[in-house]
């Protein structure tokens, strides 16, 4: 084990020392990450302007039944429902004092969408089973977006509506009272909607890094994540690589004449190789974090990404190396075949979630191993993320296992 | 008593038609001698030296050194051997002694051991006050001295040289040798492989030649100039045709061989200094005048040259 660690330490060192390959592994994806991330603009924030919507109430209180109280506008828990906290950041509402006047703001362009409450929407709600109304939206066709965020919204609301009368008509059948006793059911639903029944059940599902800094610096983390990833492979291949500028330069056969097995300085290679990735990953993973703001998730699963991402940019290189001949060779062998891995894995910021190519991205060593980072962004923990490792860590191992095999029969 | 032994050692690369770069060799080093591989260029030297080195798998044969055999106890011999090889194998970006520690564990050294065989080898290749200074710093005689430091950390019962002073200047070429003599008087066992025949012959208790894989001559210095009869080599130029001078000289007393070679005559005599007057004389009186003589004593150029047919060249 000593002389495992000597090889990989004295290898780890040459490389801290050589500056222009540190740029190379350590600058150019942050400096990269850093310009498509402004390219993308302002930091690359992807925000949803709030649809403008005018809103008309013609809600009328219908009259009381005799010895009872007249229930609450309906029309008003609706108006709360789009104005409230939650919606505030896609829906901007104004209130019109007519349906005229807000249809007006629609057709000045003023608005996207005009919500008009009818006259008999309390009286719907609370009325005789059978009884109907509609609430109108008046759109602007040409927002085509706002008009399907607001369509969904409102008809979220009119859902919940619904469902509460239902619910009431229900519970006092339930509870034993006349049948068709409509006053008793009126009174319960109109409790739920005020009781604030409805706006709670009512909201609209937000992704955690879905709104200002955070979003900026997981799309910046998507990127860096594909360049660290790419850029590893690179750092691999450099260090890799000294497997065959030793055996030019007499160093590997000198070892080799040492009573220092084979398997302890193949062992010390590859270790140096995993060690120099893994530090050159934590060093990115730490000025992501410092440079653009990026949570990258849970420790736990940013260690487990950590091993499984250094471990087959490691053994794909090690791989290269042992079936190449010639430092010169194993440049340029190694460049194109992490550059088709890196279009094909979706380096480059190509990746789906859908497709053919999402399946090819699939069956690449690094595009699950995108996914992974992307969902250890999002807060994901190691079940979120165990499915996309089985593809990368398949191929670490069939990588080191191909290049142990080959290195022991050439130094054999 | 032998330290190594050699049976039949036979390298082919790449086979069936590969090259076969060693050709049934066999020969033993005594404990305490320095022993030479003299051969040209491709002869199978550093084929040779490599075997024993368990660098390379043997085709045929075998070898033991220190009664450990190349082919079944290669981690044993590894233990007993410091290898010098032909091109300077160290790390240039890290210093002497980084170095010397470095490889001083891939020898299995630690400890209080390790760094009091690191200040020996420094001492010993005079590197001490610049012990601390990167290798690729160094000129290429310095560079050669920690390449052979990096061989005796771990006081190797044989020490392999493989060419250690081809491309470097006089003045570091007499240090190394003057340095394996002393390491002779220390007792240590030396293989040297070497194309320049004056070091085998300054250095050598015994040579081997070796040419086109094979082992053509071995012993002493002395047996083996015996091989060409202890006769002197004399290359004589005229101004004139050297066919006619040629058959004047050849029946000259004292000369056992006359030919023609390119642009001179090529003698071999008993004694030169006997025969070179009567040279000059036989010259004058057919009509030429001599250009050049150089007189070569019995040499292992010469030995080479008998038993080759071509010059050794340095």
């Amino acid at each position: 084990m000593t002389k495992v660690w000597a090889i990989a330490w004295k290898d780890l060192r040459s490389t801290m020392g050589n500056v222009p390959g540190l740029a190379m592994m350590l600058l150019a994806p942050l400096a990269l990450a850093g310009l498509l991330g402004f390219a993308f603009g302002g930091g690359d924030s992807f925000e949803i302007s709030a649809t403008k919507v005018a809103l008309a109430s013609e809600d009328a209180r219908p009259a009381a039944a005799p010895g009872q109280e007249a229930p609450p506008l309906a029309g008003d828990a609706f108006a709360g429902i789009l104005t409230s906290e939650g919606l505030r950041d896609v829906l901007e509402v104004t209130e019109a004092k007519s349906a005229a006047a807000a249809r007006a703001r629609v057709d000045d362009g003023d608005a996207a969408v005009a919500v008009v409450v009818p006259r008999d929407f309390t009286a719907a709600l609370y009325g005789a089973e059978g009884q109907k109304t509609a609430v109108e939206l008046y759109v602007d066709p040409t927002q085509e977006f706002g008009m399907a965020i607001t369509e969904s919204v409102v008809m979220q609301a009119l859902l919940d509506f619904n469902g509460a009368r239902a619910a009431a008509t229900v519970a006092v059948a339930v509870a034993g009272g006349p049948a068709g006793n409509d006053d008793a059911a009126q009174t319960a639903a109109a409790r739920f909607v005020q009781d604030g029944g409805v706006s709670q059940a009512l909201v609209i599902a937000e992704r955690a890094p879905s709104a200002g800094e955070g979003e900026d610096a997981s799309t910046v983390g998507l990127i860096l994540a594909g360049m660290m990833v790419f850029f590893m492979f690179f750092g691999a291949g450099n260090v890799a690589r000294t497997i065959l500028t030793e055996d030019q330069d007499g160093t590997l056969p000198r070892m080799l004449t040492t009573p220092t097995p084979t398997a302890t300085i193949l062992g010390g290679k590859f270790a140096s190789v995993f060690l120099t990735v893994s530090v050159q990953l934590i060093v990115l993973l730490i000025g992501g974090a410092i440079l653009f703001s990026i949570d990258w998730g849970r420790l736990d699963v940013v260690a487990v990404l950590t091993v499984v991402t250094s471990a087959v940019a490691s053994g794909l290189a090690l791989l290269i190396i042992s079936v190449v001949r010639t430092p010169g060779q194993a440049g340029a062998i190694s460049a194109g075949v992490y550059l088709v891995l890196g279009l094909l894995g979706g380096n480059f910021g190509t990746a789906t979630d859908a497709g053919t190519y999402a399946t090819v991205q699939g069956f690449t060593p690094n595009g699950p191993l995108l996914r992974g980072w992307d969902a250890a962004m999002r807060g994901g923990g190691l079940a979120d993320i165990s499915g996309d490792l089985v593809v990368p860590v398949a191929f670490g191992l069939a990588f080191f296992a191909v290049a142990v095999w080959r290195f022991r029969r050439r130094y054999a | 008593m032998s330290i190594v032994e050699v049976q039949g050692l036979s390298k082919r690369y790449d086979p069936p038609k590969g090259v076969l770069a060693v050709d049934d060799v066999s020969f033993t080093i005594e404990r305490g001698e320095i022993f030479s591989l003299l051969g040209p260029n491709g002869a199978g030297k550093s084929t040779t030296i490599s075997m024993l080195s368990c660098l390379l798998r043997p085709s045929g044969g075998d070898a033991t050194v220190d009664g450990h055999s190349i082919v079944g106890d290669a981690q044993a011999v590894k233990s007993v051997i410091g290898v010098v090889p032909q091109d300077i194998a160290v790390y240039p970006d890290m210093t002497a002694r980084e170095n010397l520690v470095f490889w001083g564990k891939m020898y299995g050294l630690a400890g209080v051991e390790l760094t009091s065989r690191v200040d020996e080898v420094l001492e010993l290749i005079s590197l001490v006050d610049r012990q601390k200074d990167r290798v690729d710093k160094y000129s290429g005689g310095m560079k050669r001295r920690v390449n052979i430091g990096v061989a005796l950390l771990h006081r190797p019962k044989i020490l392999y040289l493989d060419e250690p002073t081809v491309g470097i200047d006089p003045q570091s070429r007499r240090s190394i040798l003057d340095g394996i003599l002393t390491f002779r008087e220390q007792g240590m066992t030396v293989l040297y492989t070497t194309h320049y025949m004056a070091e085998a012959q300054e250095l050598s208790d015994r040579i081997g030649i070796i040419d086109h894989g094979k082992m053509i001559a071995l012993g002493t210095h002395g047996e083996l100039v015996k091989i060409v009869g202890e006769e002197a080599r004399v290359d004589v130029a005229v101004d004139r045709q050297l066919d006619g001078m040629v058959e004047r000289w050849s029946g000259l007393r004292g000369v056992s061989k006359a030919s023609v070679e390119e642009d001179h005559a090529e003698l071999l005599v008993d004694d030169a200094n006997e025969v070179l007057p009567h040279l000059f004389e036989e010259a004058a009186g057919g009509g030429s005048r001599i250009t050049s003589v150089n007189v070569s004593e019995p040499n292992l150029e010469l030995v080479f040259l008998h038993l080759t047919g071509r010059a050794l060249r340095e």
